[in-house]
């Protein structure tokens, strides 16, 4: 008995120190949740970062724009990733848990409105795009495209890309009830790649293997959102919960996107770095 | 009945269940067949030169004049093509406005899928993130980049009824008559010789960690955080699982209580395993703060919540059918209430309970929709075992899905996808298997 008594006192101060470690090493992780559109941007960030100061963990999920918000309200992550600014309504959560959001601006991008390869219509304009997701038009044929229906695909509700596509494209009127919804950039792009009546909107990185249609007679790319000639583009957004210390894993995570590595690593990911 | 209809009747039931036998195994064999085929290619492939080299900088292993005695060798296959093309961009500086614009375009998407082939150019400077910094690592995603390097993909839209169709334009047309168009036959012919591709046995994925978001490397923290997840699941979920169950068998009485609580474990065992995942994110996260983030701690509390009603049902049915028998021997003998439970009871109801243990064990392991909220990433490191209480970490079931859906290159590096997925199934098999046979060797002891 009394072996055991000590055993078990050995293993519980061993996960009390082993608890305690815990929080002294918690100035070594980051945790980042948040927009599908940031993904690339936030992970390529993480691995840089990591290759360089091997003692941090940093970890990124992908989760959409709405639990960036979430998380930076509850305290729940250290980055919120976004692909859209923060409404009003959740600046007002976060100062009535105690937390003052900080916004930084990490790149630019274009919302890609995206077909499969083998869709003959190569430009639409904005008007166009309302009229398919409002379910007014529904063949391509009125398109001047083959008799095909036209499967309309969007992103779930909790999503920045989403949100700027709505009041941006459909100027605040809702979207059709025959839309599919799906959870990330990724899952669109795998959608319209496999289906050849499919239309999505992506983020500029997700453009590889399916058809960007011009909008409005401009090309969805880099040059374009930086001139801003494309009339869809946005910035990209990583939250805080107040300003970070300085010289802390977080502050230099954060301003990576001003550093010249960070901006080659954004570029290289597709989007736009920040001038 | 007569005997004759009885035994055509008999006859007949042996043989549907013989049939659905037969068909269940059927089922089985085109469900796991091209997942172990598949999946296996991820361990055992053949790599190029470029996946040796990527082995020996980023892990160091491998031997360095071995691999540097190939490079030199793959170097100089490669020669001639960069020859070739310098040689070119020098003619169109020379030459003509006109003939240097024609060709600028073409020369560039061939530069670009070059790179995707064999890596930057030599004098290049070192990019930043690791995936451009490796030609294809696998021999046979080099071949589906080769004829990207051979062939521009166009689409001929002539025929406005249909959809378009995909026509594969040779690159070497671009360039006719230019000198630049024997390099298009060189780069066929040499291929083999610029990536010297070999057949390894790459079991080491299960072991490295995983480098530039899977796009090289292993699975190692994504095996780790499944099975710390599934142990601290079993962890919290054993004890109170079987202490439930012999409270219920033993000590309640039939009531409207007891009804009502086993109302609410099988309602439990109903509900659908997302709202598992949210009731984690909303209790455990946001209310106990057992964790300033996502943790493995959190994911595990919620997963040990998802597969309780199992134990509890389990260990129930064991403790059940234990014979009343023994129990009354115990009795009659002096041995209190408690005594019998552990020494008599619990015992014998050992198999049963183990075999619900495993088999709910494989349950969390598999379950992805409990931790995406609680306790999943998609990106992280291996974590060490002080960590689990405040760090979120990458699992298999949710890498899978991150892999299969949102990651940005899911086509590129589909093979890490089917790796995920044979270890995933390899894992909760083993599970089940160590069950069965944990359950044979406990009751063949007491038997004996």
């Amino acid at each position: 008995m009394k072996k055991t008594r000590k055993i078990t006192a050995t293993l519980t101060m061993a996960i009390m120190i082993a608890g305690g470690t815990a929080v002294a090493k918690d100035a070594h992780k980051i945790v980042i949740d948040g927009s599908t559109t940031v993904g690339p941007i936030a992970k390529a960030f993480a691995e840089y970062y990591m290759a360089k100061h091997p003692e941090v963990n940093i970890t990124v999920s992908e989760s959409g724009s709405g639990n960036g918000a979430k998380g930076i309200i509850n305290e729940a992550c250290d980055i919120g990733a976004m692909s859209r600014p923060m409404k009003s309504s959740e600046i007002e959560a976060a100062k009535g848990a105690g937390v003052l959001p900080v916004e930084h601006i990490v790149a630019m991008d274009g919302i890609a409105v995206v077909v499969h390869n083998s869709n003959p219509v190569a430009d639409l304009s904005v008007a166009q795009i309302k009229d398919i997701y409002t379910g007014k038009i529904a063949n391509w044929k009125e398109l001047g495209g083959p008799d095909l229906p036209i499967v309309a695909i969007s992103r779930d509700t909790n999503s920045g890309t989403y949100e700027t596509f709505e009041s941006l494209v459909m100027k605040r009127e809702k979207i059709a009830g025959k839309t599919e919804y799906v959870g990330s950039n990724g899952a669109i792009r795998q959608r319209v790649l496999s289906t050849p009546g499919a239309i999505g909107y992506v983020g500029l990185a997700f453009r590889e293997g399916v058809k960007p249609v011009k909008v409005n007679g401009m090309e969805a790319t880099p040059e374009t959102v930086v001139a801003k000639t494309y009339p869809i583009a946005r910035p990209l957004y990583m939250y805080t919960a107040g300003r970070p210390r300085p010289e802390t894993p977080l502050s230099e995570f954060i301003d990576l996107a001003n550093t010249p590595d960070g901006k080659k690593i954004i570029e290289d990911t597709g989007f736009v770095p920040l001038k | 009945m007569q005997l004759k209809t009885r035994k055509i009747l008999d006859r007949s039931f042996s043989w549907t269940g013989a049939i659905a036998i037969f068909l269940m195994t059927a089922a089985l064999v085109i469900l796991l067949a091209p997942m172990l085929a598949r999946g296996w290619g991820a361990f055992h492939f053949a790599a190029t030169i470029e996946h040796r080299r990527m082995i020996l900088e980023q892990f160091g292993r491998g031997n360095r004049a071995e691999i540097e005695a190939e490079r030199n060798a793959s170097r100089l296959a490669r020669a001639p093509l960069y020859r070739m093309i310098a040689e070119f961009e020098k003619q169109l500086e020379d030459g003509e406005e006109q003939e240097r614009k024609k060709h600028a375009a073409s020369l560039r998407n061939l530069k670009k899928a070059l790179r995707g082939l064999l890596g930057p150019e030599p004098g290049a400077p070192k990019p930043i993130l690791m995936r451009d910094r490796y030609g294809q690592t696998r021999w046979d995603r080099a071949l589906v980049k080769l004829q990207n390097a051979l062939h521009a993909e166009e689409w001929d839209y002539s025929n406005p009824d249909r959809g378009g169709v995909k026509i594969l334009k040779k690159r070497a047309a671009e360039f006719a008559g230019t000198s630049l168009e024997p390099l298009f036959a060189y780069l066929e012919q040499n291929t083999k010789k610029m990536l010297l591709p070999r057949r390894t046995f790459y079991w080491r994925f299960l072991t490295d960690v995983s480098l530039d978001a899977h796009f090289f490397g292993g699975i190692l923290a994504e095996i780790l955080g499944t099975l710390y997840l599934a142990a601290g699941a079993m962890l919290f979920a054993l004890p109170m699982g079987v202490m439930a169950a012999i409270y219920l068998t033993e000590y309640a009485r039939e009531s409207r209580l007891t009804g009502f609580l086993r109302t609410c474990i099988n309602t439990l065992a109903g509900v659908p395993s997302i709202v598992f995942g949210l009731f984690g994110l909303a209790f455990f996260i946001n209310t106990l703060k057992v964790s300033s983030s996502k943790s493995v701690l959190a994911g595990a509390l919620t997963l040990a919540l998802m597969i309780l009603p199992t134990l509890i049902r389990a260990s129930e049915e064991a403790i059940r059918s234990v014979p009343k028998t023994y129990k009354e021997a115990a009795l009659s003998l002096g041995a209190g209430r408690g005594r019998v439970i552990a020494s008599v009871i619990l015992p014998a109801a050992l198999p049963g309970i183990l075999t619900g243990t495993v088999i709910s064990m494989g349950r969390a392991a598999g379950e992805t929709a409990p931790i995406i909220f609680t306790a999943a990433v998609s990106v992280g490191k291996p974590l060490a075992l002080w960590q689990v209480f405040s760090q979120p970490t990458p699992a298999l079931s949710w890498n899978i899905y991150n892999l299969a859906t949102e990651h940005e290159a899911a086509d590129e590096i589909r093979h890490v996808q089917y790796g995920l997925v044979l270890t995933l199934v390899a894992l909760v098999l083993i599970l089940n298997l160590a069950a069965i046979i944990m359950r044979a060797r406990i009751s063949r002891r007491l038997k004996g």
